[in-house]
This record gives C-alpha cells, sequence and structure tokens, in this order.
C-alpha cells in the first residue's frame, strides 16, 4: 500500500487532515474488539475459561467473556483445526507464577472437559527463555492454543502471537496497512501487543474457520475504513449487517497476511447468533423446497464427493424405552454424542477428538435410533441360531487369542463387515464416493476399504468374499445397491452367509446424504430391517487421510504378546 | 519416429485441428484410435493390468530361483527390465542397501506384509486395477491390500499432502491426450518390486499415462529421490485393458495371508509349552 493512500484513510477515519503522524492516530482508532473461538459449545465452554484462566461472564451475552480485559467470543460452530499450526498460532495470558499455575492445571487431568497441557521437548512444562521468560503452554478442549507468560499482577490477557511465512513483511503490512505501531516482538495494535514469529513450517494455514477463527478490530466507521482498505487493494468483504447480527451494527471481513481473518467492526458491534435465523417455520419451508439432484456430465444422479458420518456416531441401534415416539433434543443430542465419544476415546485426546475428529463441525445427529423399520425401532425377534450366534461371539471375545485368527477381522485390520463398515465410529468416518459411468467407488475411511459397484447389469463373479458382491442400479435418483455372496467371516450379529443387504443411498439435500439399508437372514431374524443415517458433505476440510491400518497395527503386537504373557502367568502362577 | 507414425501424427493434427478439448501428442498412434470420455479426453476408464515382469525386478534379470520349499513357485521369471538405461541410478550406500534387500526379500518385501503398494508399484504388480475416471476426480483402486488412490485435478496449484503416507498425493493434469500426475508425500517404506529397489521419502513421482489406441495404455515414471539415486530416472510399462466383460477388480484382503510371517513369534505355539 502506498503511503499517500494510507495518509488520507487515516485521515478521514480520524477526521483530521493528512501530514499529522498517521500511525498514531490508527492505533487509536483501531483496536482488539475481540478474539473469536470456536467451541463445540458456548455454555461448556465458557465454563471452562471461568474455571481455568482469569475470564468472567458477561451479563446478557451467552458466548462471550471478559478474559483479564480481552473480550472473547465463544462460537458454537465447525472448527476445522486447532489453532497450532494456524497463522494465529497461540493467544497468550500472563500469571505471576507460571510454574505454580501449571502444576494446578496439570493436577486437573484430561478427564472430562479438562485441560491438555503441551509439554516442551524434555518433558518440561514449563521453560525459561530469553525475551520471554518463564512459560508454558495449554490447550483448551477445542483446539486454541494457549500461552502463559510470567508478569508481575493480577493474571491477565498477555498477547496474541502471529505465526508467518515472512514475519518482517507481515510486520510492514500490520504497520502500513492497518496504522498498528511497530515494536520489537511484532506490531501493537490499540495497546495490545501481537507478537509475530517465524513459523518454522512454510506457510501456516489460514485461520478461518480454525479454534481461534479471526481477530475482531474496532473502527469509528466501518464503511470508511472498509473503504479504505478496498482501495489499498485489500480484498474487503463488506460492509454489512449479517442476517443473524444482534443489533444493526456493520462488519467487513479480510484476510491479514498468511490468511490471518480479520473483522472490522463498529465499536457497539454486538455479535451474531450462531443459530442462523431460528425461524422454525422459514427452516421446514427450506426443507421442503424441492431439491435438485445434481447430474453428472454424462447423465446420472451425482452424489460424488467427501462426506463423513460424524454427526451419527452415538446413535444407538435400537430406539431405547424410554424415548418412544419423540426425537432428541440437540442437547440431549450433543450430550448423547459427547458421553458416547468419552466412552469409546480410550487414552484419545480431546483435543484431537473434537478438532481432527470433527466432532465440533456438525450439530450431533438428534436421530433417536439406526432402525427406523420396524417402526419401533427395535430388531425383529431373533431366531435360535441368532440368540447363539450372539451368545457365541460374546464368548469368543473373552478368549486370550493365541494368534491373530482369534481376534476380531476389525482389530486385524482386514475390515470392520457389512454393515458395520458404513457405520459412524469414533474416528475415521470419512467416505469417499467417486463415479465414473456405470460405477461407483465407495471408500471407507476407516481401515482403507474401497468397494466398486457397478451400476449397470453385470453377472456376480459367483465367489464369497468378506463385503460380498455389490450390484448396484439407479432407482431415480437413488442408488441401490444389493449385496450377498458374504464368506461369514465377518458376521453382523450372528448374520453371515445367508444375509442379503440392500443400500440406498440419496441427496435429500446438497450436502446431505441419507443412507439406507435393509438387513435380510432369516436364518437370524424373523423379518427384515432396515437403518438409516445421513452423511454430511465436508468437500472443503475432509482430507482422507490414508489409514494403513495394518502397516501400523502395533496393537495387534501388544495384544498378542500381553496374550503370550496370559499365558505364562496361567502356566506359572507367581509363588511357585 | 517410423514414418508411419510421422504419418498418424500429421493426420491427428489435421484431424483434429480446431478441437478446444483434444490435442495430438506423438505418443498417440493417431487422435481418433483411442476412446473417448464425454468431454473429449481420453477415456482410461476400465481395468488395467501390466503384461511386464516390472514387480518381480525393475531392473533386466535372467530367471533365478526362490525359497526351494515351495519349488518353482517361489522362482522369478526372466525379463528385459523396464528402467531406462537398463539400471537403477542407485547411490553407493543404496545399490547395498538393495542388495541386502534383495538377500532378504522373501521377508522383508512390502508386499509380503501385505502393506499398501505405493505408487508407482501399484501400477505393475500382478494384479489387476480399476479406474474411474469423474468430472471433477480420478481415482485407481487396486486389486493388492485394498490400496486406492485419488487423484486431485489441481496440478497447477497443488493442495499439498497433509502427512507422509505408503500412497502418497497425487496431483493430476491433462496435457493433450495425456494424463501427467505428481506424486509426493511418500513415507518411503514402500518397496518398488521384488528385487528389493527402493526409495526414500524424498521421492518425486511423475507420472504419464499415454494412450496408445482403446486398450493400451503406455505408463511412464520419472523417479525423482536425491536421498536415493544419483540422478532422476525413468522407466516404462504398457498396461493392457482386460475386456473380459465379467472381468472386475476382486477383493483381495492379504492381511489374513501375511499374519503368519508377521506374527509367528507371538502365537502360542511358539512361546509356550
Amino acid at each position: 500500500m502506498k503511503i499517500g493512500s494510507k495518509m488520507s484513510w487515516v485521515a478521514k477515519l480520524t477526521g483530521l487532515g493528512a501530514g499529522l503522524l498517521c500511525a498514531t492516530f490508527a492505533q487509536a482508532e483501531l483496536r482488539v474488539h475481540h478474539i473469536e473461538l470456536a467451541v463445540s459449545q458456548a455454555d461448556t465452554a465458557k465454563k471452562w475459561y471461568e474455571m481455568h484462566l482469569p475470564c468472567k461472564s458477561v451479563a446478557d451475552r451467552p458466548m462471550r467473556i471478559m478474559c483479564g480485559g480481552m473480550q472473547i467470543e465463544l462460537m458454537a460452530r465447525q472448527s476445522i483445526g486447532g489453532s497450532q499450526g494456524t497463522s494465529v498460532n497461540h493467544i497468550s495470558f500472563s500469571y505471576p507464577d507460571v510454574a505454580a499455575k501449571m502444576e494446578a492445571l496439570e493436577s486437573i487431568g484430561v478427564g472430562g472437559a479438562g485441560v491438555r497441557l503441551q509439554r516442551f521437548d524434555d518433558g518440561a512444562l514449563t521453560r525459561a527463555d530469553e525475551g520471554i521468560g518463564v512459560h508454558g503452554f495449554i490447550f483448551d478442549p477445542w483446539g486454541t492454543r494457549i500461552e502463559l507468560v510470567e508478569a508481575a499482577g493480577e493474571p491477565a490477557f498477555n498477547h496474541v502471537h502471529l505465526h508467518s511465512a515472512d514475519p518482517a513483511a507481515a510486520k510492514d503490512w500490520y504497520v502500513e496497512t492497518l496504522g498498528a505501531a511497530p515494536s520489537t516482538q511484532g506490531v501493537e495494535i490499540g495497546g495490545l501487543p501481537f507478537h509475530i514469529s517465524q513459523n518454522a513450517e512454510g506457510r501456516p494455514a489460514g485461520t478461518r474457520e480454525r479454534a481461534v477463527d479471526h481477530i475482531a478490530l474496532a473502527a469509528a466507521d466501518v464503511a470508511e475504513t472498509s473503504s479504505e482498505l478496498d482501495g489499498a487493494g485489500v480484498k474487503v468483504r463488506g460492509p454489512a449487517t449479517p442476517a443473524n447480527a444482534r443489533g444493526d451494527s456493520q462488519r467487513s471481513l479480510l484476510a491479514g497476511p498468511d490468511g490471518v481473518r480479520i473483522e472490522i467492526v463498529d465499536s457497539q458491534w454486538d455479535g451474531i447468533d450462531y443459530d442462523l435465523g431460528g425461524d422454525p417455520v422459514a427452516e421446514v419451508a427450506a426443507v421442503t423446497t424441492p431439491f435438485e439432484i445434481p447430474r453428472t456430465p454424462w447423465g446420472e444422479p451425482d452424489i460424488q464427493g467427501m462426506w463423513t458420518g460424524n454427526a451419527a456416531h452415538g446413535i444407538p441401534l435400537e430406539r431405547p424405552d424410554d424415548l418412544v415416539g419423540q426425537d432428541l433434543s440437540e442437547d440431549q443430542a450433543a450430550e448423547r454424542r459427547e458421553q458416547g465419544t468419552l466412552a469409546s476415546i480410550w487414552g484419545y485426546e480431546r483435543e484431537w477428538r473434537d478438532t481432527t475428529l470433527g466432532y465440533d463441525k456438525f450439530q450431533a445427529s438428534r436421530q433417536v435410533a439406526l432402525i427406523v423399520d420396524p417402526p419401533q425401532g427395535k430388531l425383529p425377534t431373533a431366531t435360535e441360531l441368532g440368540e447363539k450366534e450372539l451368545a457365541d461371539a460374546a464368548a469368543r471375545r473373552l478368549v486370550v487369542a493365541a494368534g491373530p485368527e482369534d481376534l476380531s477381522s476389525w482389530v486385524r485390520c482386514i475390515t470392520r463387515g457389512l454393515p458395520t463398515m458404513m457405520m459412524s465410529g469414533v474416528y475415521n468416518n470419512g467416505l469417499q464416493i467417486q463415479q465414473s459411468p456405470g460405477y461407483v467407488a465407495v471408500q471407507k475411511e476407516m481401515i482403507h476399504e474401497t468397494r466398486l459397484i457397478p451400476t449397470t447389469a453385470k453377472a456376480r463373479p459367483g465367489i464369497k468374499q468378506w463385503l460380498g458382491s455389490s450390484r448396484g442400479r439407479w432407482e431415480g435418483d437413488t442408488l441401490v445397491v444389493e449385496v450377498t455372496d458374504f464368506n461369514g467371516r465377518s458376521k453382523y450379529r450372528g448374520a453371515g452367509e445367508n444375509m442379503k443387504i440392500t443400500e440406498r443411498y440419496r441427496l435429500v439435500d446438497a450436502d446431505t446424504l441419507e443412507y439406507q439399508f435393509t438387513v435380510e437372514d432369516p436364518t437370524i431374524w424373523a423379518t427384515p430391517w432396515t437403518g438409516m443415517f445421513h452423511f454430511k458433505r465436508d468437500e472443503a476440510q475432509y482430507k482422507l487421510v490414508e489409514y494403513a491400518c495394518h502397516e501400523g497395527n502395533y496393537g495387534m503386537t501388544n495384544i498378542l504378546s500381553a496374550a503370550r504373557a496370559k499365558d505364562r502367568e496361567i502356566n506359572e502362577p507367581s509363588g511357585e | 519416429m517410423s514414418i508411419q507414425r510421422r504419418l498418424g501424427f500429421v493426420l491427428g493434427i489435421i484431424l483434429i485441428s480446431g478441437c478446444a478439448t483434444t490435442t495430438a501428442t506423438n505418443n498417440a498412434g493417431s487422435a481418433d484410435s483411442i476412446s473417448r470420455a464425454w468431454d473429449g479426453r481420453p477415456d482410461l476408464n476400465g481395468i488395467w493390468q501390466t503384461l511386464s515382469t516390472a514387480n518381480w525386478n525393475l531392473e533386466s534379470h535372467p530367471a533365478y530361483g526362490g525359497l526351494a520349499d515351495i519349488g518353482v513357485l517361489g522362482a522369478t521369471p526372466p525379463g528385459l527390465g523396464v528402467v531406462e538405461g537398463g539400471d537403477i541410478p542407485y547411490q553407493e550406500w543404496a545399490r547395498k542397501k538393495q542388495q541386502e534387500n534383495f538377500e532378504n526379500r522373501f521377508t522383508n518385501d512390502t508386499e509380503a506384509k501385505c502393506y499398501l503398494p505405493g505408487i508407482p508399484r501399484a501400477h505393475y504388480m500382478p494384479y489387476p486395477f480399476q479406474i474411474l475416471q469423474g468430472d471433477r476426480k480420478i481415482m485407481m483402486v487396486y486389486g493388492f491390500a485394498e490400496a486406492n488412490r485419488t487423484i486431485h485435478m489441481d496440478k497447477e496449484d497443488p493442495v499439498p499432502a497433509p502427512i507422509d503416507s505408503w500412497m502418497g498425493r497425487s496431483h493430476g493434469r491433462w496435457e493433450g491426450d495425456t494424463l501427467v500426475v505428481d506424486a509426493h508425500g511418500f513415507n518411503g517404506d514402500a518397496w518398488l518390486d521384488r528385487a528389493g529397489n527402493f526409495h526414500s521419502y524424498a521421492l518425486q513421482v511423475e507420472e504419464r499415462f499415454t494412450p496408445v489406441n482403446s486398450n493400451v495404455l503406455r505408463y511412464e515414471v520419472t523417479m525423482t529421490d536425491e536421498e536415493t539415486y544419483t540422478r532422476p530416472w525413468k522407466m516404462s510399462v504398457l498396461l493392457y485393458k482386460n475386456l473380459d466383460e465379467a472381468a472386475e477388480v476382486l477383493e483381495f484382503k492379504c492381511v489374513e495371508f501375511s499374519e503368519d510371517l508377521l506374527y509367528r513369534h507371538l502365537r502360542r505355539s511358539a512361546s509356550t509349552n
């Protein structure tokens, strides 16, 4: 940006003529209004920040906290990852005794909505570094990296720490474009220090939709500021009053160096409601507006894309007895997923679960049970063989494994079998669908399995396989796939070789894929039954990272060596 | 270039001049002898497999034996080699390593362990693979170890590999009738063949899939790996389309066949009385 245009912008902002020390005025003019963090639930996050950091609720603002002089907005919304690795690497609070504070946080542990501590390479929680003093790092449960630095006095917000591929250029940008004051460690905006460090691994990721989504700066006149920035070649979105804004003040959005998302707001800015609209009548109307299924260029319904079953995790197969004839409230659904996840994440860290696993990204499904037919949501009566199969399977799980064959095909990284492989678990719920004329490939992230489904008439191979053989056809806009010829070695509740599964894939809107599966096996159940859940499109972020399950199956080695230790315990009881 | 091919090339230019979606290359016999997809690009859909012995040994080799107790099943058929110039230009240490690998091939080859085959090996194994050419991405699904790859058609502005992996990340682009793919982001653990040829995590692969006619693809690969080789080198194999209407890439979940090799020492019989 040219100096001249900066001058005129600052002059307009302040109502003074050019020729004065513009940076001083800009600094006085632009100040940090708030920092926005993505969390899974505002209430939980608020409690977390109040409990662990110097934060207090703000009256009448369910999502805002005041943290040692800094306003923080806690937005219940999807986040695609933590702040580390982005251009806003962390935020920082000061404490008079960092070691004592870290020790107190360590005693809380990671259980529940706990605190995750980030240790230094030597395992220490704190370290004294030149120019910084004693400091340490923690994460909030939603992926925001937080530094604690030592400073006398009451605990307070200390600084925002930016990472950049080119710190000098970034600094220049903040000084020249936003009128920030240069400082030894970076810049100051409205008196708040922004440290700028070299990012170790090239260009950091942008902050949009990450745990620290953006930094909001307050301007006296958002429209003027936006227009001046625009004139200076900065791409500015807005100003506008978002439909879900509280009050009528305006905001603009722009991207700073290295993709730091910056919001320019009125000083009276009162945030937005994330609950978009919230008018139930409008929502129903939107859902019932006919949705036109897209077509591939060769004329087949197009269900391609990157999908995830994350939101469906935690839906039980059968309807609980106390939930006859009703759906869950959003809170109940979130609670259920939380409980289900906590019960099954074993040693996984929450931050990893919430961000990498995408648990923050979508509202938990309010569906009460997977089974939609029979309508009461219960499995049909099991046959005698069905009961026996379940009992046998339960007994097999207690066996001390003599070798890999005694373990489940999932533990062995062979397959979860059908229909289980399509269902959501605690991780790796990605589903990629690729189409070519006459074929649909369904790739499931867990274990890594790709099903090749012909949609034209094709004879079955006539051999038994783990996932049987799939034959598809388009019925209108629905992909119907019939799967038979299972080898029966990865049974579903006893159903194996005689099982037939009929799947129905249908887009209900651009971002929702309804997946229905009908399971038939007269040797196991008196009647067929049908389950249903939704996959949500997750094109922008979800990179289906290779799950090399077998290649990294340390679990197998550990299970078998533990089983051999168990054998020895039995054969050579201690004390003999 | 033979007279015949030169004529074909010239004819190709005449035939397709003015057509925006295709360009002749001197690799194709002529522009209209190959199948075209809905958008005029070559249609690579189908099930493909090589006839070469590349998976046994990329370098030229006479026949040699293997494990005596499985007789001829363990032997290697002779092959002309698929490496341009004959041998892979290994750094000195790397050639030694390859020879060590060769000696231990029956236990250490990643194929024996049912590990993901990596790129380019997945294309010249004695297993079929299917290409699904969509309108946005191209997926290749391999008949070995449930492997697959997605070719993101973003070679001009590639999204880097999120993490190193066995199959890497692939960025494609059409150059005339040739699908050009850059693959990178490998963990460096996959072997290139059963003879212990290998690469490191630094491998950068450029692949060129060029239709020779409707049923044959020329698959050319440039391997760049400064950690392992003295210079970039090239290999090339032909891939043939399986024209059998019943053909399909069947399930080959090979994990269970590798378990005894990998976990034998942890079996009950091996460690207890």
